[in-house]
């Protein structure tokens, strides 16, 4: 290399050096990145995925919805999560898609095979969220262009969505709407509101948003589950009085006439913060609500589980779950068709541990935990799915990829 | 070009030296074994360690009341670190720190997708509820505050570790 070349290259690699450190609040955030991360890789493919939901269709075939690069997209499975279809992105623009530790996008199959979807997204610097809903009437195939929930800009997160027998869609979700009227009027505002909406075109538009309840926690996941046809029901952390974070339940007695707040566990954890960490509900064909939470209040601290069947009046002690030196989290709870089924995440300081629990007597008493899978960085919360014939195990993994696998089968 | 060049360079000096105001708060990866270079780094100093994060609605009520106590009280290390799953907006971070006064405290942010061995090596009982305060005395006793902090408490906690000194 000539004189002249090596005076250019140091000019050129002095101008890098410039830039780089003018650019440095940047540089941090893309060096930061991948370590940082969730997922394992940036594209919009399921080994991406950071958050996956799964849902049965009818026919047995397994849907999952994800978030991965940016986006979220939809799969289905005719093998049981062996193979997939070629997925369809849902979202097509750059999105915030909200990245809370309890949000995911949520994935509902009705009897025909309409798929409703849900999700939401940071619409702005303050972190004020949106929710967003679409649907697929064509199996799949294409999903319609995506809609908010509602017409209102305050902050909405936290959704959820489940089919009804007749085919319409309800859904739930939390909603910040309340809270500058009431600080205008001197009143103080705590939390959310949990408000909801129906929609009778399978997803196609929904009604007007109505409010459920006041003051609810803003920040952690809802559960919903139908008791019977029209009548849904949905679980989440509360503000009672004194600002304690316990966890309430709703059945409504149809789709538009909220319920009474019942307390599901007087766990007393008085506490001004986001537990980030929301409850799982699940309905028995008998009837039985089966509930899990997570609490760090006085009475009580850590995974629990109680069960009614009075519709919520009132419920069992709570049982406790999980080891407690194991920092048992995320606890969810279906009644499938083996029995009713509670998997959790246990972390010994360097794995993380799927364990589960199976009832046979809906939910009075139950199995030991065993371990059902592994993993050694961070990992989604683990969901239960039925088909109706068997119970799965859904969970993604940053280092071991997405795992979907029967549960439930040991006596 | 090296006119140009010497121009850029004063740029960048003049950048870096430029007032705390002007200045985005520097964020410190917080990774593995990060808890025990805070721990290390700070012992013998009386040190409050705040977590929060950007979406957490206590967090934003709390933030600029810590900034104000940090400005009251300078013999105190003020720490904090926001324990919120933010891979990549350092950015928002950065701004929401330098709204509540806290620029010059020591501030981290979670730079490890494996928040629960994050949160394992801090408190193996804690499950990610932000805001939470951890105040460490001179002899390294931790009191832990979970949710928002009241003012009263962190006052009386300062006296204590002045008084014990005395």
């Amino acid at each position: 290399m000539s004189l002249t070349g090596n005076v250019v290259m140091l000019r050129k690699r002095l101008l890098a050096a410039i830039v780089f450190a003018l650019w440095h609040p940047a540089a941090f955030g893309q060096m930061s990145h991948q370590h940082a991360s969730e997922a394992a890789c940036e594209e919009t493919v399921l080994r991406c995925a950071s958050r996956v939901t799964p849902a049965f269709g009818p026919d047995g075939t397994l849907w999952l919805a994800w978030i991965a690069g940016g986006q979220i997209s939809v799969a289905s499975s005719k093998d049981a999560g062996h193979s997939f279809s070629e997925p369809v992105q849902v979202t097509k623009e750059h999105l915030n898609l909200d990245w809370g530790p309890d949000a995911r996008p949520k994935i509902v199959v009705d009897r025909k095979g309409n798929i409703a979807l849900a999700f939401s997204t940071f619409r702005d610097k303050a972190f004020n969220g949106q929710v967003f809903y679409t649907r697929s009437s064509d199996g799949g195939q294409s999903f319609a262009e995506l809609r908010p929930i509602t017409s209102n800009n305050e902050s909405q997160r936290f959704e959820a969505l489940a089919f009804d027998a007749d085919g319409s869609v309800f859904a739930a979700w939390l909603d910040k709407r309340n809270r500058v009227p009431a600080q205008q009027r001197g009143e103080k505002y705590d939390g959310a509101g949990l408000f909801f909406a129906s929609s009778k075109d399978a997803g196609a538009t929904y009604s007007e948003a109505r409010l459920a309840t006041e003051n609810t926690c803003e920040c952690c996941r809802l559960g919903l589950a139908f008791a019977g046809p029209g009548r849904p029901v949905i679980v989440f952390r509360n503000i009672f009085e004194g600002g304690v974070r316990d966890h309430a339940i709703m059945t409504f007695s149809d789709v538009s006439t909220p319920g009474e707040v019942r307390r599901v566990s007087r766990d007393e954890w008085q506490i001004a913060a986001c537990p980030h960490h929301g409850p799982s509900l699940s309905i028995s064909p008998s009837g039985t609500y089966h509930v899990t939470w997570y609490t760090a209040g006085k009475a009580r601290k850590g995974l629990f589980y109680a069960r009614s069947q009075y519709e919520g009046k009132t419920f069992s002690d709570p049982l406790a779950i999980g080891r407690p030196d194991r920092n048992p989290s995320r606890p969810y709870v279906l009644a499938g068709p083996q029995g009713t089924i509670i998997a959790w995440k246990e972390f010994d300081g360097e794995k993380t541990t799927v364990n589960s629990m199976i009832s046979h007597d809906d939910g009075l008493t139950w199995s030991k935990p065993i371990s059902v899978a592994t993993t050694t960085d961070t990992s989604d919360h683990p969901m239960l799915v039925t088909d109706g014939q068997k119970s799965f195990l859904s969970w993604m993994t940053k280092a071991d990829g997405y795992l979907f696998q029967p549960i439930g089968d040991e006596p | 070009m090296k006119s140009y060049l010497l121009s850029a360079i004063f740029l960048v000096a003049f950048l870096a030296a430029a007032p705390g105001s002007e200045t985005p708060p520097q964020l410190k990866p917080f990774e593995r074994g990060s808890w025990q270079q805070v721990l290390h780094s700070h012992a013998g100093r009386p040190t409050l360690v705040h977590f929060w994060g950007v979406t957490c609605g206590p967090c934003k009520v709390e933030l600029p009341m810590l900034g104000q106590f940090m400005k009251d009280h300078e013999a105190i290390d003020v720490v904090t670190i926001s324990a919120d799953m933010v891979p990549d907006l350092p950015e928002a971070t950065q701004s929401m720190l330098a709204g509540a006064g806290l620029q010059a405290a020591e501030n981290w942010i979670f730079s490890d997708g494996f928040v629960e061995r994050l949160r394992f090596e801090i408190d193996p009982g804690w499950q990610g509820d932000i805001p939470r305060t951890m105040l460490i005395s001179r002899a390294g006793k931790i009191t832990t505050i979970e949710g928002s902090a009241e003012m009263a408490q962190l006052e009386k906690w300062s006296d204590q570790q002045f008084a014990a000194t005395k």
